[in-house]
């Protein structure tokens, strides 16, 4: 089998993922900013996107394992080939792309541990999955996330809504320029290294590269502006849920669910108990609609989001296993399942168009735009 | 398994922190709104110390600058 063809593909779709990361993830920063009007939309995106490229850049510390110890790697285990993580790069790809076309929320973490697992599964059968790493690292963060954000945000909410009066709350629209700038360098700095990692274990596994050695640098540069780009083109749909359809967010609120956002990811980075940051940043929000006397929580959006987290790893775990047993057909099934990934990329985005939802959806007027008086007539501008 | 005295550390750590920005820059604003003198210099005082806590999450976020020690 041609393994330029395969490594080129899943450089190509490790990439590509990398940009779904990027759109699906810039609601966790900045759905809240654009929610109040703290940031205009536009300038909301491209200051994440800043942020995400220049957060890639400054961490070095590379996932050793993409799959963090689910996959028994390695001696006496799997081996993960590149066939494999391209079968499952296509399960987290499609799936990416499915949630956003929902507006979903949903961890794309989950969605590339989820490919992965499906591929593994078909290739090398149950006894490869470490069922008690899934349940430990995945499944009861995924349920602790969003209750310890939601709890703090709760707590936070309470005490800007005590301290503060009314007509001074506009003040915080400042504050969440900082706070929603704190999760995207957060975010660069996490989730770019996901797709290094993949495009790094692909060159080790093909002998390109020395093993344990860190991506080159043009993996770095080649993530960075994935993200980067991603990042800017927003996930508008995915924005519209988190900073609109659960809850009307007030400056207060935004500033109050972006600090208990930002605190618990950083917190659960340096304490070594790793949580999603959009499992994070949507029990944030939810928390901080329950703490504003007078918001109201939407939880039929609240009970959608958390059904698509349930359903992520199954999800893009069966189309990575349909992908892998297509794989196993040989250069052909190969070809047969890029075509496949390509045709569901292009379906979903022209799904996409009969419902448009882009920054345009966001546009907040000026307070002072209804109340100018009219131009005299005949004057000229 | 699963780390459980991690995950309580985490919520403690998160809770104070978070608890910490939003009080200093709720009590900044409130302070920063009224006409004594003695209010604005501990309004800005207050906003310097959220900046503090911001530049110390960049610090944490960067491993640039802590990980030297390490």
């Amino acid at each position: 089998m041609d393994i330029w063809l395969i490594v080129a593909l899943v450089i190509a779709l490790a990439l590509f993922f990398d940009f779904t990361n990027g759109f699906h993830d810039t609601a966790n920063a900045m759905a809240t900013p654009i929610a109040t009007g703290a940031l205009k939309p536009k300038v909301a995106v491209a200051l994440a996107a800043i942020l995400n490229l220049v957060g890639a850049f400054l961490s070095t510390e590379v996932a050793k394992t993409i799959s963090g110890g689910l996959i028994r790697e390695g001696e006496g285990g799997v081996q993960i080939t590149p066939v494999l993580i391209l079968a499952g790069l296509i399960g987290a790809i499609v799936w990416n792309l499915v949630t956003w076309l929902n507006g979903l929320p949903s961890s794309s973490s989950h969605a590339l541990f989820g490919g992965l697992i499906g591929a593994v599964v078909v290739g090398a059968g149950f006894g490869a999955i470490d069922g008690s790493v899934l349940v430990s690292k995945i499944l009861i963060p995924a349920v602790l996330a969003p209750v310890t954000a939601g709890v703090i945000s709760f707590i936070v909410t309470k005490i800007a809504y005590a301290i503060t009066k009314k007509r001074e709350r506009d003040g915080f629209k400042r504050g969440q320029i900082f706070t929603s700038s704190l999760v995207s360098l957060a975010h660069g700095t996490n989730d770019a290294q996901k797709t290094m990692g993949v495009i790094t274990l692909t060159l080790i596994a093909a002998g390109w590269q020395d093993s344990g050695t860190g991506p080159a640098f043009w993996v770095i540069c080649a993530c960075a502006l994935a993200i980067a780009a991603g990042t800017y083109s927003g996930g508008w749909r995915i924005i519209k849920t988190l900073g609109r359809d659960i809850t009307d967010i007030e400056p207060a609120q935004g500033f109050a669910a972006e600090a208990a956002t930002t605190a618990t990811i950083l917190a659960s980075t340096h304490l070594g108990f790793a949580l999603s940051t959009t499992q994070v940043a949507s029990g944030s929000v939810i928390g901080t609609g329950v703490g504003r006397k007078g918001a109201s929580v939407r939880w039929r959006t609240a009970g959608r989001i958390a059904l698509g987290w349930l359903i992520t790893i199954p999800a893009a775990g069966l189309v990575g296993a349909l992908a892998a047993f297509i794989a196993g057909l040989g250069l052909w099934g190969i070809v047969l399942d890029v075509v496949l990934a390509i045709g569901a990329i292009l379906t979903i985005f022209l799904r996409s168009r009969r419902n448009r939802v882009d920054h345009r959806t966001f546009h907040v007027p000026e307070p002072g735009v209804f109340v100018r008086p009219k131009k005299r007539k005949g004057k000229r501008r | 398994m699963i780390n459980w005295w991690s995950f309580v550390e985490v919520v403690l750590a998160a809770l104070i922190s978070a608890g910490l920005l939003v009080t200093l820059f709720s009590a900044a604003l409130r302070l920063g709104d009224g006409d004594a003198r003695w209010r604005r210099p501990l309004s800005v005082a207050l906003f310097v110390l959220c900046g503090l806590v911001v530049a110390f999450g960049i610090y944490l976020i960067v491993p640039a600058l802590h990980a030297f020690g390490s």
